[in-house]
């Protein structure tokens, strides 16, 4: 700087390193000075409630919708309904019982609830559509449609951090990507769901939201039980 | 169709419906997950008579989880209470699942309806040992609120978080029909708010899975009771310490505002300024301190009044004084302690008879000189009125002065002084009040005697003299008095009686008639003989004066004091006021001796 002088310099540079060195502490300082035991996993705790919150969230929506259909179309017994078809995520193996959850691996499971979360994201979007084109369907049913549409995108978004984190903290390995070929999967039965009616979708969605639900609870009570489970 | 409903307990309940009786075939009444790993299914042999043993139906269940699923036999049988269990192995969550049943020669009983989910059949068990804490109680004591806690059910897996559970609580008074419900939480513990004392509550709970609406069986009841505490005791202790509080308050509040009463009713109701007559100490006048006002209106001493006051006042023209002792401050001598006030008011020479000339006269503007420069011989005004005095030692020379001084021995005066000397030890005995009946302009007062003789001399004096003056006939009829004025303790004290003066109405005035009959008002003692002339205490008025007198009311009010220590009256309106009877607007009398205001006002008017 042509009008600093030296001595201005000196001063800016001694603040520069402070600076730096106070980033460089801060990133190691976090809400655990000591490392304390299971201390350091409470933001991965709280990422989980919130995810789980958020899911929970999702799956009460999709009840809603549901049952709304069920009082105009089929009142069912046992909300069983009359499913024509498999879902279009039957092709994804998911554990279905207790001990079947808790045996297959984290990783697995995380990638198995990403994989869910794809595979329902452009279904729920076209749902929407059609939900709003039909006059009989009141305008909460239309809001909540696209509300359901909105959270599994902000649900995937927000499982992909958890599986960040927990990457980060060493708890899984790498090998959980982004599922790097959502694609890969829809084009297999990219079709299949179109030809679903909306009442099935909306009973399969009902059914893997419950799910993933219930992955997400199983993983954070597996990696990080002692806060709150 | 009437339907029968069999639940798990066997109870029966009819619902109304038809008439009709169709048989009933054989069904599943429910399929219940309490855990969600395993579940149970009911089911009824219906109306069939053909089924004699339970044995012969059997279940088959169908899991959809792929499209090659065929229908399996149940694995477990419970023939006692029809009831099919299906263990952890064989249930499989979020996968639909059919039942059917199966009778003999392959009789199916299938109905599309009984397909479900596991997790959509999922009632949990209630929850345990349920107990109940105190959290606080009312101040009143009569409504308290409970934390009750519990814990979840034994065969839901919650730790691992498989299951997610909602605890409702529900509770009611003992003897109360309906129940009062709690919100849906997923809490171990609760609170519950407004309990009455001395009412025994009863409370279970129950649980459902979260996002699902089925709720499982109710807990067994506890009972919540909390006996009411008699606060009466606190109550009134409270109260009495409240009222003694505010009572000490109020107390202390009063003595702060009695200690600052000055400057609180200073700061709520200022003073509002009142007018203040100088020179006049309202206070002394209110509280009757004579001697003290005398003093200070006297200016510490007799005699010295003029000078105190001329120079206090030298710049209030308005200020208007009686010069009591003008003679005195004109010829610079002191003040005579032992002259009597009622000599100075009467213009009685005192020590100095140098005083006494024309020079020492005020110089203002009364116009008393002109009254002096006529035929009134001052000199005799104040031998006159020397001789009017109650007997004082020092008198005698003021007696004797004028009678050296005058030349012109009138047998008048000398019988007069006669009298007077004669009449000073009758003067000293003689009653103190009297009535004025004249007033002389130099300032004598004239009294109204009781003597023929006077009367008689007087009117010899009055024809002599109504030829010189001729505007003063209507004077000369009249009986002429000198003032008495009774100074009988010297404080200076001068009643208003004393300044008293008859009026006589001229009518009556006969030139035969000199003297009046005295009608003392306000009579104290009479004089005692009073037909005597020696010891009359009144004089006769000299006729050279006498026509001077103006005739005036027996009463009137003294109007002022001039120069001579007369007392100026009030004439009455009839009578021509004698041009020698000036008005001093300009002086303002100065109160020898106690003057209520109200005097004072006429005295300056």
């Amino acid at each position: 700087l042509p009008g600093l002088d030296p001595l201005s310099a000196v001063w800016v540079g001694i603040i520069c390193l402070v600076f730096s060195s106070r980033l460089s502490t801060m990133k190691a300082a976090s809400i655990c000075p000591n490392d304390q035991t299971g201390c350091h996993l409470l933001p991965l705790a709280n990422l989980f409630d919130r995810v789980i919150q958020h899911s929970a969230r999702m799956h009460g929506i999709s009840d809603d919708l549901h049952s709304e259909f069920e009082l105009y179309f089929l009142p069912s017994k046992n909300q069983i309904g009359r499913v024509s078809r498999n879902c279009h995520t039957s092709t994804i193996l998911t554990p279905n019982g207790k001990e079947n959850a808790q045996r297959i691996a984290r990783e697995e499971l995380a990638e198995i609830i990403l994989k869910l979360l794809v595979a329902w994201r452009d279904p729920l979007w076209h749902f929407h559509q059609s939900m709003s084109q039909h006059d009989e369907f009141t305008n909460f049913s239309s809001n909540k449609s696209l509300e359901m549409s909105d959270m599994v995108h902000e649900l995937r978004k927000g499982v992909l951090k958890v599986v960040e984190k927990m990457q980060m903290l060493g708890i899984i390995s790498n090998s959980v990507g982004d599922t790097g070929s959502p694609e890969a999967l829809l084009t297999s039965d990219s079709a299949e769901w179109r030809f679903m009616k909306d009442y099935d979708l909306l009973y399969c969605f009902r059914r893997d939201s419950n799910k993933i639900q219930n992955y997400l609870k199983i993983l954070k009570c597996r990696i990080v039980p002692k806060h709150g489970c | 169709c009437v339907c029968l409903y069999v639940n798990l307990n066997g109870f029966l309940g009819l619902t109304l419906g038809t008439a009709l009786v169709t048989p009933v075939e054989p069904h599943f009444t429910e399929c219940m997950s309490r855990d969600l790993e395993t579940f149970r299914c009911w089911w009824s042999p219906g109306t069939f008579h053909n089924l004699s043993s339970p044995e012969e139906l059997r279940v088959f269940y169908l899991k959809r989880n792929s499209p090659s699923s065929e229908w399996k036999e149940c694995p477990e049988y419970s023939h006692l209470n029809r009831e099919c269990f299906f263990d952890a192995n064989h249930t499989s969550i979020w996968i639909p699942y059919c039942l059917q049943l199966r009778g003999q020669n392959n009789i199916t009983y299938f109905n599309e309806d009984d397909c479900f989910s596991v997790e959509n059949i999922v009632r949990p068990d209630p929850p345990v040992s349920l107990n109940w804490t105190l959290l606080i109680v009312s101040p009143s004591g009569l409504s308290y609120d409970v934390m009750v806690s519990w814990e979840p059910p034994p065969s839901a897996d919650v730790s691992t978080g498989w299951m997610r559970i909602e605890y409702e609580i529900q509770y009611r008074e003992r003897n109360a029909t309906t129940w009062e419900a709690l919100e849906t939480q997923p809490h171990t513990q609760q609170t519950i708010y407004g309990l009455q004392a001395g009412t025994e509550y009863e409370v279970h709970i129950r649980t459902k899975m979260k996002g699902f609406p089925k709720f499982g069986d109710f807990s067994d009841s506890i009972f919540v009771k909390v006996t009411e505490i008699p606060l009466r005791e606190s109550a009134v202790l409270l109260t009495l310490v409240l009222t003694f509080g505010v009572a000490g308050i109020l107390i202390l509040i009063m003595l702060i505002v009695v200690s600052h009463q000055q400057r609180l009713m200073m700061i709520l109701l200022p003073p509002v300024p009142a007018p203040k007559i100088k020179g006049i100490d309202s206070e002394l006048l209110k509280k009757g301190k004579l001697e003290e006002l005398d003093f200070i209106l006297n200016g510490g001493g007799l005699g010295g009044l003029p000078t105190y006051i001329s120079d206090y006042y030298q710049d209030e023209p308005w200020v208007e004084f009686i010069e009591v002792d003008e003679e005195d401050a004109d010829c610079g001598e002191k003040e005579d302690q032992k002259s009597s006030d009622t000599q100075r008011l009467l213009g009685l020479p005192q020590r100095s008879v140098g005083c006494f000339s024309a020079d020492s006269h005020p110089d203002d503007d009364s116009g008393r000189a002109s009254c002096y420069d006529t035929d009134l011989s001052e000199q005799d005004t104040h031998l006159l009125a020397a001789s009017l005095l109650p007997g004082q030692p020092e008198d005698e020379e003021a007696f004797l002065h004028p009678d050296e001084k005058a030349p012109a021995s009138e047998t008048n005066k000398s019988p007069l002084i006669q009298t007077e000397s004669e009449g000073k030890p009758t003067w000293i005995n003689t009653d103190l009040y009297a009535q004025v009946s004249n007033v002389m302009p130099s300032g004598g007062v004239v009294l109204s005697p009781g003597q023929q003789l006077r009367i008689q001399e007087n009117t010899e004096k009055e024809s002599q003299k109504k030829g010189t003056l001729g505007e003063d006939t209507s004077k000369l009829n009249k009986p002429q008095f000198q003032l008495l004025v009774v100074d009988p303790d010297g404080s200076g004290y001068t009643s208003e009686i004393t300044a008293r003066q008859i009026s006589t109405p001229p009518s009556s005035l006969v030139p035969g008639e000199g003297y009046q009959t005295i009608y003392p008002q306000p009579m104290e003692t009479k004089p005692a003989a009073p037909s005597e002339p020696n010891q009359s205490p009144y004089i006769l008025p000299d006729s050279p004066q006498t026509r001077l007198f103006a005739p005036v009311a027996d009463y009137t009010v003294v109007q002022e004091l001039d120069t001579h220590q007369s007392l100026l009256l009030n004439l009455p309106t009839q009578q021509p006021p004698p041009p020698c009877l000036p008005q001093h607007p300009l002086k303002a009398p100065v109160a020898i001796g106690y003057v209520t205001p109200d005097l004072l006002g006429n005295l300056s008017s």
